[in-house]
């Protein structure tokens, strides 16, 4: 093997690379703000004009836009902690030692929601919360409890949500903290469990700083999932009833494809992207300032 | 005299020499022949998940035959077919034919997108002489396949609103026929069916074009109201339009709960179900409604026109006509046209009623047995001579404002504002809508 490496082997093992992520990924990003710029709605194409920041001026005075966001960010904040709350605690009784086929049999039986895609956990929720026939409803009929209105009332309709959201996604968050717990050094673990009796004590000062890493990225990817969750709530609700489960990412569809105002809904997800750079950046610096 | 003998003897010899000629082509020109130098040619066309549909690509097999035409079809539910379509239009796809919800016409018709028939019914190889266009009811044709008083598309797939009923439901209630006014059916048969879990009446009003349609226009017009005035300002905050808006509110107390998450497919379940005694719906779930294989009470099903309120009937009105669109190449618009003219077609109007589609052929409805088989024929006609066109507006704004009224019409039923406020919102956005349209400035005529 040569000492150095020629400039056009190097070109051509990573060229292809590079334009493929250029074409697909940064051309229609450069495409969007461009689009974001100009008043470009598909049904009126002999109209597209430069206006400016004009689109992303009304993206920022208009409430719906914030409702949106305030919604979506609400769903992150109440799933996401309970997803590590759970996900942790299963993390921590996977990592025991002694259960080895309970053990495999759990982690495979945890690939499964994740593995379902959120469209059919959309219609799946559409079936089993069916106020008349839903198995949900049938189940709470055993123990006496009148039939609930889940997806047809805007509060009941917000939690199927979250429900499902948390159903999905605690699982992956507890296979990536597992991953994090092996990588704890055993003697130092045992060492941690012979000076103190207390779990929570282990977790603190041992357990946690090997977990970091992978809660950052949990931190990230959930975050990110959620500010682009759209399948699973559109099949279910589609946004309804009323605006009460539309996030942000489904405004955005409303308005690029159902109203076709494609430069309004690209400077919206120009402005969510921002803030998911930000978010991501803000969870890099909180998280990792010890490390 | 001998020069105005002559000239009568060549005018009277032209004419029949004309009328011969007609005679003959009209006698002579087939399906088959007229499709000869399209054999092979493939045409793309959007369907929907609907009875019409099915009862369409029942027949299509004939047509392939006889034409060698092939008919490729892509479906999709209603909520997807006007994206699919635009995006297909907008980047030069592969669609030939353009299926148009009545309230897309101006849309379609603006971009360009589709063909006015007259470019096909002046060519003689490509139309059929039995098209007979009269025979469409001119309420259809004119509001699902007309634009600016341009036809573009032919009418296929067609609604009027019905109020379907459990005529067993309400002999049990002591009710001797459905109601006649709106008032009616909320003060005497809302109280008097809504017991032991069950309802009244459903109004599907799920947040789309549903909501839009079925339960916010539904509720304006038979009060007196509108969506907008002459001027194309707001019409919401009139005390007609009020007073439907309000009415809405009362009657859901004899709606099942939820009904904002009632999209057409759980309306009519429950009524196939037996769970509400009352639907105003579209005339083509009928098929559903009166098949025992999906409906419980199909023996106990019964149809009138929609109720009248105020201002008369005004029942709802939609369907679609299919068009030839722009895009396709001279091959293609030829194949695609053929195809129109023979699915609506006055000689298979009654094929494909009896396969669950309904036709707007006038001649059809008018065949012995029809109206007793078919007992929603003397509704649907009766409605289709009361409807309005402008039901729900047909400019290109529509996909804008109907998000608009989707949005705060169910805001309004779950009583998270009130209906002025709703309509006063709603009428804001919708004038914004229509101001960058430039519908004030004059740049725009106000036609819908």
């Amino acid at each position: 093997m040569p000492a150095t490496i020629k400039r056009s082997t190097i070109l051509a093992f990573l060229g292809p690379s590079v334009i493929t992520l250029l074409v697909i990924g940064i051309g229609p990003l450069l495409y969007a703000a461009w689009t974001s710029l100009h008043y470009f709605n598909l049904t009126k194409l002999k109209n597209v004009k430069f206006i400016g920041l004009e689109n992303y001026g009304s993206v920022l005075t208009d409430g719906v836009f914030w409702e949106a966001m305030g919604r979506t960010f609400t769903l992150l904040l109440i799933a996401l902690p309970i997803q590590l709350i759970i996900g942790l605690g299963i993390a921590l009784l996977l990592h025991q030692p002694g259960i080895g086929f309970l053990k495999t049999l759990t982690r495979l039986a945890l690939v499964l929601p994740m593995a379902t895609t959120y469209a059919v956990v959309g219609l799946l929720g559409q079936v089993m919360f069916n106020i008349k026939y839903g198995v949900i409803n049938q189940l709470l009929g055993f123990v006496g409890v009148d039939p609930i209105n889940w997806i047809g009332d805007p509060t009941n309709a917000f939690i199927v949500i979250v429900f499902w959201d948390i159903w999905q996604w605690t699982p992956f968050v507890a296979l990536v903290l597992l991953a994090g717990l092996t990588t704890v050094p055993g003697e130092i673990e045992e060492a941690a469990k012979l000076e103190t009796k207390r779990w929570i004590t282990v977790l603190r000062y041992v357990q946690l700083p090997y977990l970091l890493p992978g809660l950052t990225a949990v931190l990230i990817l959930r975050t990110a999932d959620t500010l682009k969750l759209f399948d699973m709530v559109f099949t279910l609700t589609r946004g309804g009833p009323g605006s009460s489960t539309e996030l942000i990412s489904l405004m955005i569809q409303r308005v690029g494809f159902r109203a076709f105002d494609q430069g309004l809904a690209s400077a919206q997800a120009i402005i969510l992207l921002v803030i998911t750079i930000m978010l991501s950046q803000l969870y890099i610096r909180l998280l990792y300032k010890d490390l | 005299m001998n020069i105005k003998i002559t000239l009568k003897s060549m005018f009277l010899c032209g004419f029949f020499a004309i009328a011969t000629t007609g005679t003959a082509t009209a006698s002579t020109w087939t399906l088959e022949e007229a499709a000869k130098p399209y054999a092979g040619t493939t045409v793309d066309v959007v369907f929907l998940l609907r009875p019409g549909y099915e009862a369409a690509e029942t027949m299509l097999p004939e047509f392939e035959e006889k034409t060698g035409i092939k008919i490729n079809i892509i479906k999709h539910p209603y909520e997807n077919a006007l994206g699919e379509q635009v995006r297909d239009f907008v980047a030069g796809g592969d669609l030939d034919i353009a299926l148009i919800d009545l309230v897309w016409i101006g849309n379609f018709a603006e971009n360009e997108w589709v063909e006015p028939i007259s470019k096909f019914t002046s060519n003689p190889d490509l139309v059929d002489p039995e098209l007979d266009i009269d025979d469409f009811f001119p309420l259809v044709l004119n509001a699902f396949g007309g634009w600016n008083d341009v036809v573009y598309g032919l009418p296929f797939d067609n609604y009027s609103g019905l109020l379907f009923y459990n005529e067993c439901m309400l002999n049990d209630a002591g009710f001797d026929g459905p109601p006649e006014t709106w008032s009616d059916l909320k003060d005497k048969y809302g109280p008097a069916l809504t017991k032991d879990g069950k309802h009244a009446y459903a109004l599907q009003s799920k947040r789309n074009e549903t909501q839009s349609a079925d339960s916010f226009a539904r509720m304006l017009w038979p009060f007196g109201g509108s969506f907008l005035n002459e001027e194309f300002r707001s019409n919401l905050l009139s005390v007609e339009s009020q007073a439907g808006l309000s009415f809405r509110q009362d009657l859901m107390q004899y709606m099942p709960e939820g009904i904002v998450a009632y999209d057409h497919a759980e309306a009519v379940n429950a009524l196939a179900q037996g769970d509400i005694a009352l639907l105003t719906e579209w005339s083509a779930f009928y098929s559903t409604l009166k098949n025992p294989e999906t409906s419980k009470v199909a023996d106990c099903l019964k149809i009138a026109p929609e109720p009248k309120g105020p201002a008369g009937r005004k029942p709802a009105l939609g369907g679609f006509s299919m068009a030839v669109a722009s895009q396709a190449d001279d091959n293609e618009q030829a194949a695609a046209w053929l195809f129109i003219q023979w699915v609506t077609s006055k000689q298979n109007a009654l094929t494909y009623l009896e396969k669950g589609g309904v036709p707007a052929r006038q001649s059809v409805y008018e065949l012995d047995g029809v109206a007793e088989k078919y007992d929603f024929v003397p509704a649907l006609v009766e409605s289709w001579q009361d409807g309005v066109p402008e039901f729900r507006p047909r400019f290109a704004e529509w996909p804008e404002i109907t998000e608009i009224v989707q949005e705060w019409g169910t805001k309004i039923m779950l009583g998270e504002v009130s209906t002025e406020e709703g309509a006063k919102e709603l009428g804001d956005r919708m004038e914004a809508v229509l101001d960058q349209a430039g519908y004030y400035d004059g740049s725009k005529p106000l036609a819908q």
